[in-house]
């Protein structure tokens, strides 16, 4: 076993002692919530220029709301308040009159304006537009603008053309201005978490607030950095193993050591890999939740079922990993070889959503049951406010624990004829007969 | 004692017999030659002494005990192609390698081989900036560093230049007297008559010539005469009782009809040029090598 331990040791430390690993540490997860990072970061990064807009308002009432709304809007949110710098564009409007002769030459020539710069874009206000359930054509509102379906100024638009519509409205069936809040109130539905009794004091307690964002938070981030760490832990071996048989190393390696003996070593280095990723990670949120005061969302009965599927997954898909690069004979292989072995990873990527939004459905339960899944799902499933049932991760282990059994065998059985195989990349047949018949 | 006895020992992959029914006996404290062809079955014998492959068929012993376990630390293997960690420093790759077969004293064993190897600067430097030599030298060393009762080396002067052959070839008769066991494969016919004590040949998976070479070389007699004539350029073929002419330049090694007279071929030779030297000499492994697997056993075995 001390050979094992070795082979386990010399792999985990050439994989830690390298720049890369300690950089990959800090900088995955950054890259996993690059995009959303980056969103924020750069929503200000916005055009500042002034834009001019022109309305033809055939209505002739809405027109000087859009001008009022302008007008607040450029004075409240165009600069910073406590900078004086200027962070959004003005918006100033021109209210254009109808060209009731010939409307479609007016259209045109507005658009030609837009496409010479003078204009940004034009609005326009259809007469029945107070009487929306009418006549489409008379009753729409259109934009015409260079981008208008992703324009930010169509959206802003909506606000003051419909306040005036609906003020207008409520004036001709009688209703006063001051009524008008108070009817137009919108109450959302607050999610509440189930009433519990007090364990030990016997009283009801009173129900937690249920916020989107706790229920979805800890899920995503279970799921992320079982992503992450497992592919820190096992996908590595693929091109490990591949470079040691290439490199010939295999061979010296096996002079000493049984095939079995050196997969499981690599593997077991592996674990060592993602254990050091994991328990910085952990660390690192257990501190962060600390810090933020959120730690009630956090159930910390998971963290112990979030180690022991973190290394059976590593070690059920790093031998699938080893055994596909001792079958490898170029990188090229070993490159076409990786997507098919990521597989297991990226299925409960694409399933997260349905996952989230019912962990308990059967389609939930069944795919968290399935061992090359179990590790990610599993996680996601009692990482929602709700939990699972306690014997759906006990039955999650027991087929993990098989299925790992099963794949390190089978992976084993691979790797021994593999590791010494040189010239062509073996076809799958072949390699299920390895498995087979040894 | 046996370090290593094979018994019937029978390896195929697919519809290729690499290896057939083989006996061999090495015995302890010896150096042994492997010989053959590419392709013979020298490689795929080596690594099922390592219990690289398994035999189909056969057993193997080594120093008298069935192959598993502990006893694979008593074998240090190079195998034919080097295979070290380039990211890896020299001492460090040493030890790694030296305690994966259970070595003692590794620091101090590692000090003394790159000490003697002339290569201790070279400790902490990474293997990636060893040259080729160097990268061998450290091969053989991670070889040897666990102190293995029995040495099998596959190829080990192959691409090695002059000086640092005579120091591996040095180093092994030390091995050798030392009480080692050592069995290595070569195409150096040269090394091999210089080395061995016994010569092991394997020609398409059969055992061809398993003996010393004295042995060996009266097995085909005294037939050999090796010539250095003032002009090299004479054309020796059409000679009667000379059957094949090998021509090195500055040397003709010929051979001679069974029931040729020597003195009278030589007399012919001296009618063409002046001969600077004249030996009846036994065949050179080399020749032997050839009269078994060159062009005219192939014609004679495609006949």
């Amino acid at each position: 076993m001390h050979k094992v331990w070795r082979i386990a040791v010399r792999d985990y430390l050439a994989a830690v002692k390298t720049k890369g690993f300690i950089i990959g540490l800090a900088v995955v997860p950054v890259i996993m919530s690059g995009s959303v990072l980056a969103m924020i970061l750069l929503k200000d990064q916005v055009d500042t220029r002034g834009k001019k807009i022109a309305v033809i308002d055939h209505t002739g009432i809405v027109a000087e709301a859009i001008v009022d709304a302008a007008r607040e809007r450029n004075e409240k949110e165009v600069y910073e308040e406590n900078t004086g710098d200027k962070i959004k564009p003005e918006y100033i409007i021109e209210i254009v009159n109808m060209d009731q002769a010939n409307p479609d030459q007016q259209k045109l020539e507005l658009s030609d304006q837009v496409r010479r710069g003078d204009l940004h874009g034009f609005v326009e206000i259809f007469p029945e537009a107070i009487h929306p359930s009418q006549n489409w054509d008379e009753t729409h509102i259109a934009y015409y603008a260079k981008n208008a379906a992703l324009d930010d100024i169509r959206r802003w638009l909506i606000s003051p053309i419909n306040v005036r519509l609906r003020s207008e409205r409520l004036a001709r069936l009688g209703i006063a201005e001051t009524d008008e809040e108070e009817l137009f109130a919108w109450l959302s539905v607050e999610g509440r978490n189930l009433i519990e009794r007090d364990t030990k004091t016997g009283d009801v307690q009173d129900a937690q607030k249920s916020e989107e964002w706790h229920a979805v938070v800890v899920p995503i981030i279970m799921l992320m950095l079982m992503f992450i760490l497992i592919l820190m832990g096992a996908s590595p071996l693929l091109n490990a193993v591949m470079e040691e048989k290439l490199q010939r190393i295999a061979e010296v390696l096996l002079g000493s050591i049984q095939p079995f003996q050196l997969m499981l070593g690599k593997l077991i280095g592996g674990i060592m890999v993602t254990l050091t990723g994991a328990s910085v990670y952990i660390l690192a949120g257990v501190f962060a939740v600390m810090q933020l005061g959120i730690y009630q969302i956090v159930p910390m009965y998971i963290i112990p079922w979030f180690f022991i599927y973190l290394i059976l997954a590593v070690f059920m898909l790093g031998s699938i990993f080893a055994a596909l690069g001792s079958a490898a004979s170029d990188v090229k292989d070993a490159q076409s070889m990786t997507f098919p072995a990521m597989i297991p990873v990226l299925i409960p990527m694409f399933i997260l959503t349905p996952v989230l939004k019912e962990p308990l459905s059967d389609f939930s339960t069944w795919m968290s049951l399935v061992p090359l899944f179990t590790p990610m799902l599993m996680m996601v499933r009692m990482g929602t406010p709700q939990g699972i049932p306690m014997w759906q991760p006990w039955v999650g282990l027991v087929g993990v624990i098989l299925f790992t059994i099963l794949s390190v065998w089978a992976s084993g059985r691979i790797f021994r004829v593999g590791i010494l195989l040189q010239g062509s990349t073996p076809k799958l047949s072949r390699i299920i007969k390895w498995i087979i018949k040894g | 004692m046996n370090a290593v006895e094979l018994a019937g020992v029978t390896k195929t992959f697919g519809t290729l017999t690499a290896v057939k029914a083989l006996d061999l006996k090495v015995p302890e404290g010896r150096v042994y030659g492997f010989i053959g062809p590419n392709g013979s079955g020298k490689t795929t014998t080596l690594r099922m002494i390592m219990n690289i492959y398994y035999p189909d068929s056969g057993e193997i012993k080594i120093f008298n005990e069935k192959l598993q376990g502990a006893v694979s630390d008593r074998i240090g293997y190079m195998p034919e192609e080097r295979g070290l960690y380039k990211k890896m420093k020299v001492g460090e790759l040493l030890i790694f390698y030296g305690g994966l077969k259970n070595g003692k004293n590794l620091s101090k064993e590692v000090d003394e081989w790159l000490e003697r190897f002339d290569l201790m600067e070279w400790k902490n430097k990474k293997i990636e900036t060893l040259s080729k030599g160097m990268s061998q030298k450290v091969q053989f060393i991670a070889t040897v560093i666990s102190q293995p009762e029995l040495i099998i080396l596959d190829e080990p002067f192959s691409g090695l230049d002059p000086v640092n052959m005579d120091i591996i070839r040095e180093t092994i008769l030390e091995l050798q007297k030392e009480g080692r066991t050592v069995i290595f494969s070569t195409h150096d016919m040269n090394v091999a008559e210089r080395m061995c004590d016994y010569i092991f040949m394997i020609y398409k998976g059969e055992k061809v010539l398993d003996d010393t070479l004295e042995a060996i070389q009266d097995r085909y007699g005294d037939d050999t005469i090796r010539l250095r004539l003032a002009n090299a350029h004479v054309n020796l073929t059409g000679i009667n009782g000379i059957t094949k002419v090998n021509n090195f330049g500055h040397l003709q090694e010929i051979r001679i009809a069974e029931q040729a007279d020597p003195q009278k071929i030589l007399r012919t030779i001296l009618g063409m040029t002046a001969v600077k030297s004249f030996e009846i000499a036994k065949p050179s492994l080399h020749d032997i090598f050839v009269r078994i697997a060159g062009p005219e056993t192939m014609e004679v075995n495609h006949a």
